[in-house]
Formats: C-alpha cells, sequence, structure tokens
C-alpha cells in the first residue's frame, strides 16, 4: 500500500505520521474537531510500521504501554502474592517442603508447590524483571528520537485545524482597532519572555516554548531503572555479593570465610536503659531495653600461612561497630547483628611449681584456641598431647570433647625433667575450678600431683570472652549503581513531574483575527491560567475557564 | 506545665480546630443555597474562614510535633501513635498547598475528614513517648518515615479529590449497569470509611471502661542456650471484649460484655503467635460496628450515603476535581519514591546491612509504587481520566492505607515466626 504522505504544505512525512511534521496540519482525520492526540507531537514510529517482520512485532510488543501496563501489574500481584506467608528466606535450617503444609495446611502445601514460598527468587519473577527491562529500553528507544526530531524542527506558523484542535484555544479580534497584527504579536513577546518563554515570531505568527527538557524526563527516569535493574542482574555475578553472619569471640582473630580477612572482636559492650529512663508501662517488668552494643573491631589481612593455625596477619583497619555504624573497608562491609553472653577462658597464665624444690618457674600462656604442642619452662618441658576444649567423659570412662569451644577446656601434658621419669609422666590440667573438682584432677594425677603442680596466681592470669558478637559480613559491589541508578530515576520523575513543557502557537489571519492554540504535557489548569493572565495584560479579558476546548467563549 | 502536656494540648487543639473547619467547610459548601445570599460570595467567604481555621490547626500541631520531638529527643514518627499523628499533619500540609494551587475550598471537606480519622486513630496506640531500640538509632530513618509519609499524604488528597469527582459526577437515576456498579463501589468506599471510625469508636470506648480480658498460650520455644525446645506461656491482654480467643489458648479472666463473659470461637490454628487472634478480633469488631453504624445512617436519610453527599456538591466543577486527583498523585509521587523507596534502602543499608530484603512492609511499599506507577501511565499515555482514574485514586489510597494499617494487623500476624 502506498500512502501519499506529502502534506499540502509542501513537507514529506515518513510513512505514519499523524499530525503533519512541519505545519501540523491533521493527516489522517483531516475534519475532525475532536482535539488532538498530541503524544509525541504525532510522529512516525518505529513500531508503527506496516508489514512487520518478526524483528519488528518484538519491537512493537515491547514498546507498547499498554504491555508495559500489563508487566508492571503483573509484577504488583506477583509481590503481593508472595507477602501472603513468610518467604522461605526468612528462616534459617527449616525444610520448606515440610514446613509450609506443616504450619499452614492444605494452602500452605499449595503456596509451596506453586513456588511462591520463593517468589523473588524464582525465575519468573526476574523475568518480569527483565521484560520490564526489555520494555524500558525498547519503548525509549522507540519514542525518543522521533520525539527529538520533532521538537527541534517546529514550525511557527501551524496549520488552523491544529491549533483549534488543541486543548486549549482561543479564537478572538485583535482587542482595539488602531493595532495591527505585528504590533499585537510583538507586544505579547515581552509578556511571554518574562515567564520563562522562548518565544519565535515571524510577524503574524508566534511561537512560545518553555521548559522543553521536561520532555525528557520520562526518558530519564527510565534510563535510571535500565540502570538499577541491571545492577540488580549483576548481583548474582560471583564475586559480586557476599551475605553470611559469623560469630566473633572476644580476643580471637577469626577468619571472614571466602576471604583473606581475619577480624578481631577486641571487646564488646553492652548498655541497657537504667529504670529511669524507661517510661513508666516499661518499668519494674525486669525488662532490659538495650540501649547500645558495640564490638570494638580489628582487621586484619592475611598475609602469609593463611590455611594454617597461625597464620601470618597485618592490621589494616581498626574501628568500633555499632547498629547503624558497620565497619567499612574496601568492599567489605561488617554490620552488627547480635549478640551472646558466652562467657569462656580464652587463654590462662599459668606457672609450673616444682613442689620438692617450691622453685617457680613461667608464668606461661595455655591458649585455649591454638595452644602450643611444647613448652619449655626451666629444667621442664612439657608436650601436649592431647587437648578437649570441652572435656568430657564417655561411659566407658574415656575423654572426648563435646565441642570445638573452650568451655571446660582440658590440657594432657607430658612432663619431663629433674625428678620425673625418663620418658615424661602424664599431667592434666583444668583451667576451671569447677572441672577441676568435677574430674577430680588430683586423683587423674596421681603421683605427679606430689612433685609438680600448674596453676594460676590469681584470676588476673584468666582471659575471658565475654562476649560472642554475630557480625553480618557483606560484599555489594553492586550497591554503587543500584543508587546511582536510583538517583537518576529521580532526577528524571522530577524533570518531567514538576515541570512542564509548555507550548503556546498564534497566528493572526487577515489582519483581524486571532487563533490561539497551546500545548502542555500537564497540568492544564496552569497552562490556562498562565494564559488568561497573559492576554489580560494584552488587552483580552478570558476567564481560565473559558480557554478549555469545548467550553463557551463568552 | 510539662513540655509533654503542651505538646499534648497543642494535639488536642488541632484536632478541636480540625473539626470545627470541617463544620465550616460544610456550612460553606451546602449553605450556599440558603435563601438570600450570592451562592459565589458565600462559598468565598466561608471558605476563607474554614481554610484560616484549617491552618492555625495545623500551626497548633506543628507545634505539637516541635515539642514532642524536645521532650522525648528524637524525631516523633517512631510508633505508631507518632507516625498516624504526622500522616494526619502532612495530610492537612498537603491539602493546603494544593487549597494554595487551585483555590478549592471545598476540598477541605473530604481533605479534613481523612486527617481527622487519622488522628483518632492515633489516639487508640499508646501515647507514652518510649527509647528507642538501637536499630531505630538513625537520622535516616527519621528522613524515610517523614518523606514516605509526606508522599502518602498528597495520594491521600489524590484520594479525596478522587472520590469527591467520583460522588459529584455518579448518575444516581440512571439505571445502566455502570452506574449501579459505580454507586455500590461508592457505598463500600464510605463503608470501609465508616468501618475505620468504628474501630476508633469502639477501641476508644472501651478504652475508657478498662474492658480487659486475658488469655495464655503455651508455645515451644527455641531455648537461646540450650538450643532445645522448651515450652514458653505468653499471655496476651484484650481490650476489646473477645469473640475470639487466641488459637490453643487459656481463659485466664474475661470481663462480662453484655452477659459474655466466654470467647465465642477460637481463631484457627494457622494463626501463629498469640496477638493474631487479638488482632483477628479487632478485625471482626470494626467490620461490625461500621456495619451498625452505616445502617443506622442509611436507616436516617433512606437513600444510598452517595446520593447524599452528592446533594451537597452541586457547582463544583468535575473536571477540576478530576485534575487535583491527578496533580495531587503526580506531585506525591516522586516524594514517595523517594522516601518509602530510596530513603528506605540507604537506611536498610546502614541498619541491617542489606537495601532490600522482602519484609512485607518493604514489599507494600513497592507494591504502591507499582500502583502509583500503573496509574501515571494509563493515565499518561492510555489517557484514563475522569472516572477510571478516581476510582483508581481511591483504590491507590487503600493500598497505602493497607501498608501501613493492614500489614501490621492482617500479614504481621501470619508471619509471627513463633516457636520455629
Ligand atoms: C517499573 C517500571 C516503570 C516505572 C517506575 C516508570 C515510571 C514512569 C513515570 C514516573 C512516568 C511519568 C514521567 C513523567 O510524566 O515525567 C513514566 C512515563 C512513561 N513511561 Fe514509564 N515507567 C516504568 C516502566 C515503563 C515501561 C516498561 C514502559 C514501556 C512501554 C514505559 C513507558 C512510559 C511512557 C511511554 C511514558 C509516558 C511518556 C510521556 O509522557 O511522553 N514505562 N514512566
Amino acid at each position: 500500500m502506498l500512502h501519499n504522505t506529502k502534506c499540502e504544505c509542501g513537507h514529506q512525512n515518513p510513512v505514519g505520521t499523524v499530525l503533519c511534521e512541519s505545519c501540523g496540519k491533521p493527516l489522517d482525520d483531516e475534519f475532525g474537531t475532536a482535539p488532538l492526540e498530541m503524544r509525541y507531537d504525532g510522529i512516525a514510529r518505529r513500531s508503527q510500521r506496516e508489514n512487520p517482520a518478526l524483528i519488528d512485532r518484538v519491537w512493537r510488543f515491547f514498546s507498547s504501554v499498554k504491555v508495559a501496563i500489563i508487566l508492571i501489574f503483573l509484577t504488583l500481584c506477583a509481590s503481593i502474592m508472595g507477602t501472603i506467608y513468610p518467604q522461605e528466606n526468612t528462616f534459617l535450617n527449616v525444610d520448606p517442603s515440610v514446613y509450609y503444609e506443616a504450619t499452614y495446611g492444605f494452602s500452605g502445601k499449595l503456596y509451596y508447590l506453586l513456588g511462591l514460598s520463593d517468589t523473588y527468587g524464582s525465575w519468573w519473577y526476574k523475568l518480569l524483571l527483565i521484560m520490564i527491562g526489555s520494555s524500558l529500553i525498547i519503548c525509549s528507544l522507540d519514542r525518543v528520537l522521533p520525539l527529538y526530531r520533532a521538537l527541534s524542527k517546529q514550525q511557527i506558523r501551524k496549520h488552523m485545524s491544529f491549533l483549534v484542535r488543541q486543548r486549549v484555544v482561543y479564537q478572538g479580534q485583535l482587542p482595539a482597532t488602531g493595532i495591527t497584527a505585528v504590533s499585537f504579536i510583538d507586544g505579547l513577546v515581552p509578556l511571554l519572555k518574562k515567564r520563562g518563554y522562548r518565544v519565535h515570531s515571524d510577524g503574524t505568527a508566534l511561537l512560545a516554548e518553555k521548559h522543553r527538557f521536561s520532555r525528557w524526563g520520562p526518558y530519564i527516569n527510565h534510563i535510571g531503572l535500565i540502570i538499577f535493574l541491571l545492577a540488580v542482574l549483576m548481583r548474582g555475578l560471583p564475586g559480586w555479593s557476599m551475605d553470611q553472619y559469623t560469630g566473633f569471640l572476644e580476643g580471637v582473630p577469626t577468619q571472614i570465610e571466602n576471604t583473606p580477612y581475619y577480624l578481631e572482636n577486641e571487646k564488646f559492650t553492652v548498655e541497657y536503659y537504667t529504670e529511669e529512663e524507661l517510661p513508666e508501662e516499661f518499668r519494674g517488668q525486669g525488662r532490659a531495653v538495650p540501649k547500645l552494643f558495640q564490638t570494638k573491631a580489628i582487621l586484619y589481612e592475611c598475609t602469609a600461612d593463611c590455611s594454617s593455625d597461625k597464620p601470618d596477619l597485618k592490621q589494616v583497619h581498626q574501628q568500633n561497630i555499632e547498629v547503624n555504624k558497620p565497619l567499612k573497608y574496601k568492599d567489605l562491609l561488617a554490620y552488627q547483628f547480635d549478640f551472646r553472653q558466652t562467657i569462656q577462658i580464652r587463654a590462662v597464665n599459668v606457672s609450673l611449681t616444682d613442689k620438692m624444690s617450691n622453685q617457680t618457674y613461667g608464668p606461661f600462656e595455655l591458649n585455649t584456641i591454638t595452644p602450643d604442642e611444647t613448652y619449655v619452662e626451666g629444667p621442664y618441658v612439657l608436650t601436649l598431647k592431647d587437648y578437649y576444649p570441652e572435656f568430657a567423659l564417655n561411659d566407658k570412662g574415656v575423654p572426648f570433647t563435646n565441642s570445638k569451644s573452650p568451655l571446660a577446656p582440658a590440657f594432657i601434658f607430658v612432663i619431663q625433667g629433674p625428678g620425673l621419669a625418663e620418658d615424661g609422666e602424664v599431667f592434666i590440667y583444668f583451667p576451671r575450678d569447677v572441672d577441676k573438682q568435677r574430674f577430680s584432677q588430683d586423683k587423674l594425677n596421681a603421683g605427679i600431683v606430689d612433685k609438680i603442680d600448674i596453676g594460676v596466681g590469681s584470676m588476673q592470669d584468666v582471659s575471658i570472652s565475654r562476649f560472642t558478637s554475630y557480625l553480618n559480613i557483606r560484599t555489594d559491589r553492586a550497591l554503587p549503581y543500584i543508587f546511582f541508578g536510583g538517583i537518576i530515576f529521580m532526577i528524571g520523575v522530577i524533570m518531567g513531574i514538576y515541570w512542564q513543557h509548555r507550548r503556546i502557537w498564534i497566528r493572526i489571519d487577515d489582519e483581524n483575527e486571532i487563533t490561539i492554540g497551546a500545548h502542555t504535557s500537564k497540568n492544564w489548569f496552569g497552562i490556562r491560567k498562565e494564559l488568561s493572565v497573559i492576554l489580560g495584560k494584552a488587552g483580552i479579558v478570558v476567564e481560565p475557564k473559558q480557554l478549555e476546548n469545548g467550553v463557551k467563549q463568552a | 506545665m510539662s513540655l509533654e502536656q503542651w505538646s499534648e494540648n497543642a494535639l488536642l487543639l488541632a484536632f478541636i480546630l480540625y473539626n470545627i473547619s470541617f463544620i465550616v467547610y460544610v456550612i460553606a459548601i451546602a449553605g450556599k443555597k440558603w435563601s438570600n445570599r450570592d451562592p459565589i460570595v458565600h462559598v468565598r467567604r466561608w471558605g476563607r474562614v474554614a481554610v484560616t481555621m484549617t491552618v492555625i490547626g495545623l500551626a497548633s500541631q506543628i507545634t505539637y510535633f516541635i515539642t514532642r520531638w524536645l521532650a522525648a529527643g528524637h524525631v516523633p514518627t517512631s510508633n505508631m501513635f507518632e507516625f498516624m499523628t504526622f500522616l494526619s499533619m502532612a495530610i492537612v500540609a498537603a491539602f493546603i498547598i494544593l487549597f494554595w494551587i487551585y483555590r478549592l475550598s471545598a476540598l477541605g471537606l473530604f481533605a479534613m475528614p481523612v486527617s481527622i480519622i487519622l488522628i483518632s486513630y492515633a489516639a487508640v496506640f499508646p501515647k507514652e513517648v518510649q527509647p528507642l531500640i538501637p536499630a531505630l538509632k538513625s537520622y535516616w530513618l527519621y528522613i524515610h518515615v517523614t518523606t514516605a509519609a509526606l508522599g502518602e499524604s498528597f495520594f491521600a488528597i489524590g484520594f479525596a479529590a478522587g472520590l469527591m469527582y467520583l460522588l459529584r459526577t455518579i448518575d444516581y437515576t440512571s439505571k445502566t449497569k455502570e452506574s449501579r456498579k459505580d454507586s455500590r463501589g461508592i457505598e463500600f468506599t464510605l463503608y470501609a470509611i465508616i468501618v475505620v471510625i468504628g474501630f476508633v469508636l469502639v477501641s476508644n470506648g472501651f478504652k475508657s471502661t478498662d474492658y480487659s480480658a486475658e488469655f495464655t498460650q503455651e508455645v515451644q520455644q527455641k531455648d537461646e542456650q540450650s538450643g532445645q525446645l522448651v515450652p514458653v506461656t505468653k499471655t496476651t491482654v484484650y481490650t476489646l471484649p473477645a469473640f475470639v480467643q487466641p488459637a490453643n489458648s487459656k481463659v485466664v479472666h474475661m470481663d462480662s460484655f453484655l452477659g459474655m463473659d466466654q470467647p465465642l470461637l477460637s481463631a484457627p490454628s494457622w494463626m501463629k503467635g498469640i496477638d493474631s487472634g487479638k488482632k483477628l478480633n479487632t478485625v471482626i469488631w470494626s467490620l461490625l460496628s461500621g456495619l451498625i453504624l452505616y445502617w443506622i445512617l442509611r436507616l436516617i436519610v433512606r437513600r444510598p450515603l452517595g446520593a447524599i453527599i452528592q446533594k451537597t456538591m452541586g457547582g463544583i466543577d468535575a473536571d477540576d476535581l478530576d485534575e487535583i486527583s491527578y496533580r495531587a498523585i503526580a506531585i506525591g509521587y516522586p516524594i514517595f519514591a523517594l522516601g518509602a523507596l530510596i530513603f528506605a534502602m540507604i537506611w536498610a543499608h546502614e541498619a541491617w546491612g542489606r537495601f532490600w530484603g522482602w519484609d512485607p512492609k518493604e514489599t507494600w511499599a513497592l507494591i504502591t509504587f507499582l500502583f502509583y506507577t500503573v496509574y501515571l501511565h494509563l493515565r499518561l499515555s492510555r489517557g484514563w481520566q475522569g472516572n477510571k482514574s478516581s476510582w483508581l485514586s481511591v483504590l491507590g489510597f487503600i493500598v497505602v492505607m493497607f501498608t501501613l494499617i493492614g500489614v501490621n494487623l492482617i500479614v504481621a500476624g501470619l508471619h509471627s515466626y513463633a516457636g520455629v
């Protein structure tokens, strides 16, 4: 099919054009009276090609706002579904295939089977986001260039039917006899300029335009959204995001998994509100409302021997971590998450006493996390034969450890030295007095206990870890891009919504007949009022409401 | 007088002024048909009085806000009472801004009740200044909450104007399917508003009689130290007579209400947590009292409530209402996006180390945002105006309210991770 797309003004328009690119004459419904559809100024867009090929069909699909609205609406509905029951990621150590049915019965089972228990991580939710992203890219490309073209080559004198079919229209005569068309137009120019319009005139016709940039608002905000969505997708790449919870016992540098970093919780502090600080309804209930918890943290980087018990650590950073005040070092973030009181002996400074000569050797440190193999004190050599962090005996009387935490540490030494057997004698040492009693240390050490003793001088020699601080260790390298996208989005939205692209066309025919059409991207109330004020100053009194197309002019 | 008392009195004064100004708006709009007066002069004169009272009320509420801030030492938006009063204040401010643009005092006829109802709703919650747990001590939280509320307040004005548009344009004489659907929709919306009023009346009513009923529930809870499940007894106190007791609970005591001294029903067992029974009971009370109020009103006026309101609204330009509704939403949209999503992400990032966690409240903020995104696209690109767009503005505000209240009341009930 061949269209004659040449307008009567002589301009050759591309196929699909609705309003002549030059003079604005409606091309396909020349004799209508309804207000014109002014979106994109009636230009042709790729999505409106006839006889589309497959690629054009895809293009057309994604550039359609109707499809976009359906996609956004589907995402909205899917998001609602995901809030009905708690999502899987809110639990630790729960088997979802059992949990939902056990807790919510049949509807829970259905919820799980439909995949709604992990809505936001599901492939179809991601697919929806990807489709919105594609739609954003294609719809913007489809519109922005043609719109740019249309707005950059506007004619001043528009076709009559273009003007009278705007939503804001005025038709009348020059206000007083004696005024010429040219002087009337000239008189309007400063009035329009004062209100921020850029004015172009050709004697008896005028085009005033302001805030054209606001037309780019939607495209800029969509670009922001595209950046945002891309950044969200990038988080799925390996190394881009990490999220783990680790407990840090006071005074023990602990490796952050999959990183060369070690973090030491040097000291943990928790403060509670005092009774006086609490409001009345909270008082006297023995309720402990925490006011502050803080981890005094030191971050180390491992430089050598990283997989061994005794890695070489270099301090790289030091910071106090509080809720809302995470530790930040390069990409690494550590947030205060939780804490637990875990009273444990971290190390003891013991001395060895030769009971026969009453000589004391030491003190030397016994570390309960990574104890040394041998200790040489004076003439004595202690070899650590066995170490049980949480000592216990099974029903056959064989020792074993309950856990790796030093809750009831027991050191089993072989001691060699003066007055002892040639290849050494066994000595079992419990740092905690309770354990000493419970497992009868003296009885176990029968024989050697008369010659040798190991012990601490005072409580000062015992280092205790009182708390384990749980930190949430994170890396999110996409974060800057996510916020960047968010900022671009905001800029675009604000440009597009708080400013409006306004245009006023005026032409005077037969030296007397004024025709005015005006268009704004939003806020018709505003442009009617503005035009009414401007016309009033030029001697034409017209109520804002009368400027609305279809409202009778008095 | 202490600062806290000052603050409370200022709020009370604001509340009284809002109510009086509402009455003056009614006089301004409904009174223009009274005899021997020029309707335009009448509306202008009384409208000015009403707006002046609103502005004084707003000043008084701002005084409340600042004095409470000083007394508490933190921005008073950290519990339900404080948040709701803040929202109501923002709504009045948004109304004043739109009045300033459009000079339509009739908007107050619907904007003021929204604010008034929210303040009364706030009064149901404990008013005491509370200490903050560490997670809440971040100025990003305040920025997030206040900006989001500001955005929502414009949506509230969009709702008020949209509802007015519908009331103004519905044809009650027509028997077509569309007008019937519209009129039923309007009645339902009005009923929903009355439900909130019912809730407020019932809650404050029983609060003043000190009604109480107490229940205990045994749940298995993981012990912090041993990691084993141990039975724990939880207690809840109802302040409304219990139609429904929490699932698997025992009655400790229950004041008698109209001879009812035992709960009628027990909450279904999938409602976890002792508080979900209480919430269900509250919902039942609200729906019921709303229904009773609604029918009393219907019996008095003997026609749909929408029809009686419509009578007062002659002469207001429907297109203006449509435009105001859209404009309010357009103004609110960027503010809401900034406050409820972007600032929320910054805060969540600072406080919890994750910028987004799909927590129900967060997700509902996103849903609200998506809803208004759909609204804007339909309006800008598909030309939805007038009736359809007004319905969306009404629906949108219901989504907002669900995010603020419903999520706590309903969704969170399912999310009480008790005994996992
Ligand atoms: C969640 C995703 C989206 C958001 C948050 C969003 C946001 C917005 C906003 C706020 C506006 C109004 C801007 C203004 O008036 O200045 C707008 C306009 C628009 N959007 Fe989107 N949008 C989204 C997705 C899409 C998609 C997928 C399409 C693809 C067809 C699309 C097409 C448009 C169009 C055509 C306009 C109107 C532009 C005009 O007025 O000329 N949007 N969008």
